[in-house]
């Protein structure tokens, strides 16, 4: 795909914001182009604890947040229900609680318009057996699960049916300033090397926790707190709802069931670098210390991985606020105008969470569009996104009743743990050809549950591998995008291999990079033998490390990585 | 109470050659296990010594005997163990290519990357001869089997940064082949294909459908074809003579994710093997006690159906592996420990078991926890003295190898193996056994 030179609003940052703004965008009549350094969801979009929030965990401290929460919880059940699995949620007073945030917690919730309603605490434990048998009261509230994957690719093919594109693994390499604008952006294709120029009208930052460094290429100076938060992966459903512990959020205070896992989160610590931190065993043992609360017999469940996002926490100075216009910003999310700084044709978005990601968009565009004089309105919460149904919410047990509906026990499965067989793989690729095995990833799934990709991901790259081929003997060219390299393309092989190995490099070493760095805090036990185990596989037999110096990819190199912040 | 000379725990590579020896030689030998181990998901080669840089197995015993390694005091074994075991292999029509003298070399593997061996089954042996500059690779898979794409791996393994400087095939090209009937069949593993071959009522028509797919890839050029690893288990020898003799190039066999056909090739001839000495293997054992008296093993507990049995043992052979084996545990408080006996395990401390890139070419120093022996292969507690006289502790188990990354695994295995039973069966039968070992090796051990 080829970067346009001219567009009219230049979108960094390919998590749900970033999409968000785009489709808003596109909506609006305003063609527009995101880019983004990886994949779609790579930053905090795809490593959260998945939760579509009720508001109830604001409601004690910050009640325009928990408004703002439930709002948009309404919002996005309506527009994105395929995204969305309806679990519902509860606050449950653990004997640790203090009684003074449990006795107002219904009123609390009532007066940000939180729906809230207290049940019998031996109701909720037939139903949730694994919750601590000594809680005292329970308080049912909307929460649900949210998956970001099918939800940003959604808004991005809203807004390409609009004229508007994403092009992911372009990163923004520099900024050129002029005049008091941003005249152009450098963007390098991470997969080839290539370097394009795009002349915007006008720049939105939507990199979240990187908006600093963003920022920092047009001089501007946007001062982020990255805060990392751990979580731990549960290789089964825990519970069915969603659990809370009702009390002044805190760590390890709540379970999410996300398909076939549940997640606890979560911690809050500072970190100085959003791509370079560490997850810590005291962490982890907080978390587990703290969830055991909620759960008594956690500590017997087993723990697949442990992962972590950083929030894009921003700490606004007065006058910043103060300079965002005099919409209700809540204190969860700020938009900046980098007019203050002396660049006119610049916003970052900053802070916020995912429940709130269409708000927070439809107020930024807001802010673009005042200034390109565009005055068409938002139309964002209005329409259901396209390929999904209206009011059909994701259903834990679809996955199941799809593979019975193809033979059951015959159907042929490409990845056991999240039942996609051959012929939902194959159904994704009809729909989206040309795409790579990241685009697989995130449309179905593959990879995504207990294996961890361990035995799929050679699978997808096989069956991509095959489409590629057919693509090339039926038209007598490569697919778009996907043709042989040049030798700077791929490594170091003149004239042979194609940019598909080197993804499919990328996603196999990702998975031995990813597996380590999830185990290494919580290694104990089972999972560290099968840690062990997939390192015999993969290294003894299969020669994984083989690939790792193979791949040309730029962002594999972390010395060019360093080089270009 | 049943009654052995030695009883055996573990059916890995180890813990099977110990069990051959012992039962050659005479000794009544229980093998136990809980089940199948590394045979089953390695690559059915003989890893016997691959740090980076060796050039040979020999070097990379000589390489790793340098340093805090258990072939610090097993090296003089590895030459006539490995001779010992090629021997059987070959003899039970399951012959082995390669020599601890062999340059290691880069053989393509299942995801189209390379890996660095010497010593492998027959049927991998093609993989290992240097490229002509005319030669083109056809890597050939079955369509519906989903663990090896011909068309991926033929992609990745047209770059030459796979090959980390080895020579290469001039061309790669991928086919895929449909054989008769598996249309319809889904989920297919190795082992589905592999008995198809043994059955042999398809073999022919498979093998000809193969060779017309490889002739037409090949396009008259000359070269090798690479398959996946499913070609018979009971029947392999025949299978592989009848490919051999119809594709037009010369094939070699490339090893698999799990279950792996070329292990499982190789666990049955030696459980064969002990069998027909007159040993027993017992899997689905799980040992829950051992029972000590002074410092020696005197018998081993099992759990069975409704009760527990035991085993009266004179010995105690230790052969339950590594971390990834189960014969070392990490606890949740940051120990590792060996279960069975509660025998000091050496490991480093917790922060360090785990590197941060999984990739890293040091690989994780939690891979080198063990348990420490004499050279008798006797495990030695904290304060360095032996903690049980007639236990003898071999394989994975053995602490200082990082068995990954220096691909020695296999030669532990065998040489350690081969060395407890030594001891062991001169012990049992009162008669010296047969011993290959070289003149210098006898002086040192």
């Amino acid at each position: 795909m080829a970067v346009p030179h001219t567009v009219d609003v230049l979108v960094i940052g390919g998590g749900a914001t970033g999409a968000g703004v785009l489709r808003d965008l596109a909506r609006r009549g305003m063609t527009s182009l995101l880019v983004d350094r990886e994949d779609f969801a790579t930053g905090t979009s795809g490593r959260y604890h998945g939760l579509l929030h009720s508001g109830g965990r604001y409601v004690g401290k910050d009640k325009v947040a928990a408004r703002e929460c439930i709002e948009e919880n309404r919002v996005l059940r309506r527009i994105a229900p395929a995204s969305i699995e309806d679990t519902g949620g509860y606050f449950v007073a653990t004997p640790d609680d203090p009684d003074d945030y449990v006795e107002a917690f219904a009123d609390n919730c009532n007066q940000s318009g939180v729906d809230c309603d207290e049940v019998r605490v031996a109701d909720l434990l037939a139903r949730e057996p694994a919750i601590n048998p000594g809680i005292r009261r329970a308080f049912r509230v909307p929460d649900g699960s949210i998956e970001p994957w099918g939800l940003i690719e959604a808004m991005v093919a809203d807004a390409r049916a609009r004229g508007s594109d994403a092009l992911t693994y372009h990163k923004v390499i520099g900024m050129e300033v002029a005049g008091g604008r941003i005249e152009t952006v450098t963007v390098r294709d991470e997969r080839t090397g290539s370097v394009s120029r795009v002349w915007p009208k006008f720049v939105v930052s939507a990199a979240g926790a990187w908006a600093g460094q963003i920022a920092a290429l047009a001089n501007v100076k946007v001062e982020m707190t990255p805060g990392k938060g751990t979580m731990l992966v549960y290789n089964y459903r825990v519970t069915d709802a969603v659990i809370n512990r009702c009390h002044r959020s805190s760590d390890g205070d709540i379970m999410v069931p996300i398909h076939s896992v549940s997640i606890l989160g979560t911690t809050d610590i500072k970190v100085p670098d959003p791509d370079d931190y560490d997850i810590t065993r005291a962490e982890i043992r907080r978390l587990v210390d703290e969830g055991e609360k909620l759960f008594p017999s956690l500590r017997e469940m087993r723990i697949l991985r442990a992962y972590a996002g950083v929030r894009p926490l921003y700490q606004a100075p007065a006058d910043t606020v103060a300079g965002a216009g005099n919409r209700s910003i809540s204190r969860a999310h700020a938009i900046l105008d980098h007019a203050d700084q002396g660049v006119d044709n610049f916003v970052s978005i900053v802070g916020g969470k995912m429940t709130t990601h269409r708000l927070m968009a439809e107020q930024t565009v807001d802010a673009v569009a005042q200034k390109l004089g565009n005055t068409t309105a938002c139309t964002t919460a209005d329409e259901v996104l396209p390929g999904m149904e209206p009011g059909h919410h994701y259903w834990v047990g679809h996955r199941l009743a799809d593979h019975e509906a193809e033979g059951g026990g015959d159907a042929d499965l490409l990845c056991e743990c999240e039942l996609v067989t051959r012929r939902m793989a194959e159904a994704y690729l009809d729909t989206h050809w040309p795409c790579s095995i990241d685009d697989v990833r995130r449309g179905t799934r593959v990879g995504m549950g207990p294996c961890q990709g361990a035995f799929c991901t050679f699978r997808v790259a096989g069956l991509v591998a095959e489409r590629l081929d057919a693509h090339t003997k039926a038209t007598g060219r490569p697919a778009p995008g996907t043709e042989p390299g040049t030798p700077e393309e791929v490594g170091h092989a003149p004239g042979s291999g194609s940019l598909h190995a080197a993804i499919a490099d990328r996603a196999l070493t990702a998975f031995m990079r990813e597996r380590a760095k999830g185990v290494r805090p919580i290694a104990s036990g089972r999972q560290l033998q099968e840690l062990m185990m997939t390192n015999l596989v993969f290294v003894d037999v299969l020669g994984v490390e083989s690939l790792s110096t193979a791949s040309a990819l730029v962002f594999e190199d972390e010395e060019a990585v360093d080089a270009a912040r | 109470m049943p009654h052995a000379d030695v009883v055996v725990i573990g059916a890995g590579l180890s813990g099977l050659t110990a069990a051959t020896r012992l039962a050659e030689a005479g000794a009544v030998v229980t093998l136990v296990a809980k089940g199948h181990a590394r045979t089953h998901w390695g690559s059915g080669g003989l890893d016997i010594a691959a740090p980076h840089a060796a050039r040979t197995p020999a070097d990379g015993v000589a390489r790793l005997a340098a340093l805090d390694h258990p072939y610090s005091y097993l090296a003089p074994c590895v030459a006539p163990s490995v001779a010992w075991m090629m021997e059987r292999l070959a003899a039970a029509g399951l012959p082995y290519a390669g020599t601890l003298d062999t340059p290691i070399r880069r053989v393509p593997t299942a995801i189209g990357g390379t890996r660095r061996v010497a010593i492998v089954p027959q049927a991998q042996s093609a993989a290992l001869r240097p490229w002509g500059r005319d030669e083109v690779l056809v890597v050939a898979g079955i369509a519906g089997y989903k663990d090896f794409w011909p068309l991926a791996i033929a992609d990745s393994l047209a770059r030459e940064a796979v090959w980390h400087g080895a020579d290469r095939p001039a061309a790669v090209v991928g086919v895929s082949v449909e054989l008769r009937g598996l249309g319809d069949r889904h989920n297919l593993n190795a082992m589905h294909l592999a008995r198809r071959f043994d059955e042999g009522a398809l073999r022919a028509d498979d093998i000809a459908a193969i060779a017309r797919a490889v002739e037409r890839a090949a396009e008259g050029r000359p070269g090798r074809v690479a398959l996946p690893a499913v070609f018979g288990l009971a029947a392999h020898a025949e299978t592989w003579a009848a490919l051999r003799a119809q594709l037009p190039l010369e094939p070699f066999e490339v090893p698999l994710v799990p279950p792996s056909v070329p292990g499982i090739r190789l666990w049955r001839v030696l459980r064969d093997r002990i069998r027909a000495a007159g040993g027993r293997v017992q899997l689905g054992e799980f040992v829950h006690a051992v029972r000590v008296e002074d410092g020696r093993v005197t018998a081993v507990e099992m759990e069975a159906a409704t009760r527990t049995h035991a085993i009266r043992t004179e010995a105690l052979v230790l052969a339950t592996g590594g971390l990834s084996g189960g014969g070392l545990r990490a606890t949740d408080d940051g120990r590792i420990v060996e279960p069975v006996l509660g025998l000091h395990v050496e490991a480093v401390e917790q922060d360090a078991w785990l590197v941060r890139d999984g990739l890293d070419p040091a690989g994780h120093p939690v891979e080198a926890a063990g348990v420490r022996a004499d050279p008798d292969l006797r495990p030695l507690g904290a304060d360095h003295r032996v903690s049980h006289a007639n236990v003898h502790v071999v394989g994975g188990l053995l602490a200082d190898q990082r068995s990954i990354r220096e691909r020695c695994g296999d030669g532990v295995a065998i040489a350690s193996g081969w060395r407890a039973a030594r001891g062991l069966a001169s012990d049992a039968t009162r008669s010296p056994i047969d011993c290959e070992m070289a003149d210098s090796a006898r002086t040192e051990l």
